[in-house]
């Protein structure tokens, strides 16, 4: 019998869902995994993705982590999952969770069961969007930006690399009822990893939703947070949190603080499949390093909706780094970078853009005022992005040279105005990619956009 | 007057997805938090000044559950998007650690 159809037979009256990792493939914490596997887990859980390493992973279709650590981590929580004969939950396979992202999670799974002798049933769902369903919905006033501003044309969905859905517990769902061991998602909510499987065995979705919300990260919710493994106990009307590394201490309010944590709003979060609030939530110390958490609510979606992200290749970038530690430069430095940027192109044809960032002065924050003195140093970064590499490169080398030996009133550092740390200064970065899509789109038909297919491996 | 940073044990801000920013205030106690919930300089309108955004951009919400206050404004560059400066948004804390309660 398979790991879930197990599962969804025993229907233990309580628990036991072990967050393996919240961003698999840096190095899951090997202790703190054991000591979760002892604790005899009813599932394991791993979100694979994110949005924060920003767009290039979305365009280009690599993963953020080396294939080498990404295949460690997938080894150690299969063997784990079925040493245990427990389901193996992961979402946002690769990343970003469209198709090569996926593909190449599901080619790793397949090597590594080959390498140990594994044999499972492993589901997977795929996320990609089709270009045509995502324009229908732009065309009907159906897709609203998630925050911020970042208006969208048909043209901005076409020059997408990849368009990918973020699903919530419904495809997880149609993946159980094929009852696999193993389950891969494309893009996918971290919460419906941890969801769907307390939702089938109908456990309160208030408390699940607010589970699933918290354990999804493993111990960032404890003091001192980490990355180690966490194990969350569902019961009837609440559920505890431990980390599984002793040091860190799930504290009321180290929990009730995460609600905080990479969220607009504290209280208030919508899903696919619903809001959860949590602003009447109570957390309660059950000893020094576990809590207990009840009181949350939980609004099941009118209609579902999802969330649609893409990527479009804005470029080649080529990057120039150096530096100046001459007072009368930096004090020049502004107007000498628009002086070099107007030489440039006119030595260098062509259609790009130049990004200069100074650090010491506003490399990191647009600073609102004049503010401080002027810094004994400046590290002097300029971005170059233009349609082809060779263009790009060709800019900064010329941006570079004039820079060098731009002449300035007062100059007392004639024989050149910049240290570069090492040569070529000027790099190739390949390819620049933006989010073009970050929108909310009503959906109805989960079936055909979230394909699940089952094999046996 | 007290100042923030002498006040909170976490001033730190980070991405909510790729077109907004969370700035989120953590303080010690009820009475730090009470004292930063009611001061004039952690209005949406003064924090959108030092952000260079629009007042109506900016929701400051307090939650007393963690004596924490958030405050959540659209990034002025899409994360990780040409000229941009912090893909991750983990450095743009760093204009609220002068503010004045």
């Amino acid at each position: 019998m398979s790991a879930v159809a197990s599962l969804l037979q025993r229907r233990p009256a309580s628990l036991r869902v072990l967050s393996a990792s919240g961003q698999l493939g840096y190095g899951i914490p090997d202790k703190a995994l054991a000591q979760g596997v002892e604790r005899r887990p009813d599932f394991i859980g791993c979100d694979m993705g994110s949005v924060d390493p920003g767009p290039a992973y979305l365009g280009s279709g690599e993963m953020a982590t080396s294939p080498t650590i990404t295949r460690r981590d997938l080894a150690l929580v299969l063997r784990a999952a079925r040493a245990l004969n427990v389901p193996l939950m992961l979402g946002s396979a690769g990343t970003a969770g469209a198709a090569p992202h996926l593909d190449a999670t599901l080619n790793m799974i397949r090597s590594i069961a080959k390498e140990e002798g594994l044999h499972f049933r492993l589901a997977s769902i795929r996320a990609d969007m089709h270009v045509e369903r995502v324009a229908s919905a732009l065309r009907a006033g159906q897709l609203a930006a998630l925050g911020g501003h970042l208006p969208v044309t048909e043209a901005d969905l076409h020059s997408c690399e990849h368009l990918v859905g973020q699903m919530g517990c419904e495809p997880f769902q149609r993946a159980l009822d094929l009852e696999p061991d193993v389950i891969v998602a494309g893009r996918a909510c971290d919460t419906a990893i941890f969801a769907a499987i307390p939702q089938r065995l109908g456990f309160d979705m208030a408390n699940v939703m607010h589970m699933a919300k918290i354990v999804e990260c493993t111990s960032i919710c404890c003091e001192p947070g980490g990355r180690d493994a966490m194990l969350a106990t569902l019961g009837a009307g609440a559920f505890e949190l431990e980390s599984m590394n002793p040091a860190r201490r799930a504290t009321p309010l180290s929990v009730a603080a995460h609600s905080l944590y990479e969220q607009a709003d504290p209280v208030s979060f919508t899903e696919p499949d619903g809001t959860l609030r949590v602003d009447n939530a109570r957390y309660e110390a059950l000893d020094g390093r576990r809590t207990r958490v009840s009181g949350a609510t939980w609004e099941p979606a009118r209609r579902r909706t999802i969330k649609v992200e893409g990527s479009a290749l804005v470029g080649q970038r080529a990057v120039l780094l150096a530096a100046t530690a001459d007072p009368r430069f930096i004090l020049a430095l502004r107007d000498l970078l628009r002086d070099v940027e107007t030489t440039t192109r006119a030595l260098v044809p062509g259609k790009y853009d130049i990004f200069p960032r100074l650090y010491g002065l506003d490399g990191v924050v647009a600073w609102p005022d004049a503010g401080a003195p002027p810094p004994r140093e400046v590290f002097v970064l300029v971005e170059v992005i233009a349609p082809d590499q060779g263009l790009a490169l060709a800019a900064a080398k010329t941006f570079k040279q004039f820079l060098l030996h731009q002449g300035f009133p007062r100059r007392l550092c004639t024989g050149g105005n910049l240290a570069f740390p090492f040569t070529p200064p000027e790099l190739a970065a390949g390819p620049a990619y933006r989010f073009a899509v970050y929108h909310v789109m009503p959906v109805d038909e989960h079936e055909t956009l979230f394909p699940v297919h089952l094999e046996n491996v | 007057m007290p100042r923030l940073i002498d006040t909170a044990t976490v001033i730190r801000s980070k991405n909510a997805g790729p077109l907004t920013l969370s700035l989120d205030l953590m303080f010690p106690t009820e009475e730090a938090f009470a004292l930063a919930a009611a001061s004039p300089s952690l209005t949406a309108e003064r924090l959108a000044a030092l952000y260079g955004v629009s007042p109506r951009d900016v929701v400051v919400t307090p939650y007393p559950a963690a004596y924490a206050i958030k405050v959540a404004l659209p990034r002025p560059v899409v994360a990780g998007s040409p000229g941009d400066r912090d893909v991750y948004g983990a450095q743009q804390h760093a204009p609220l650690l002068a503010i004045d309660l």
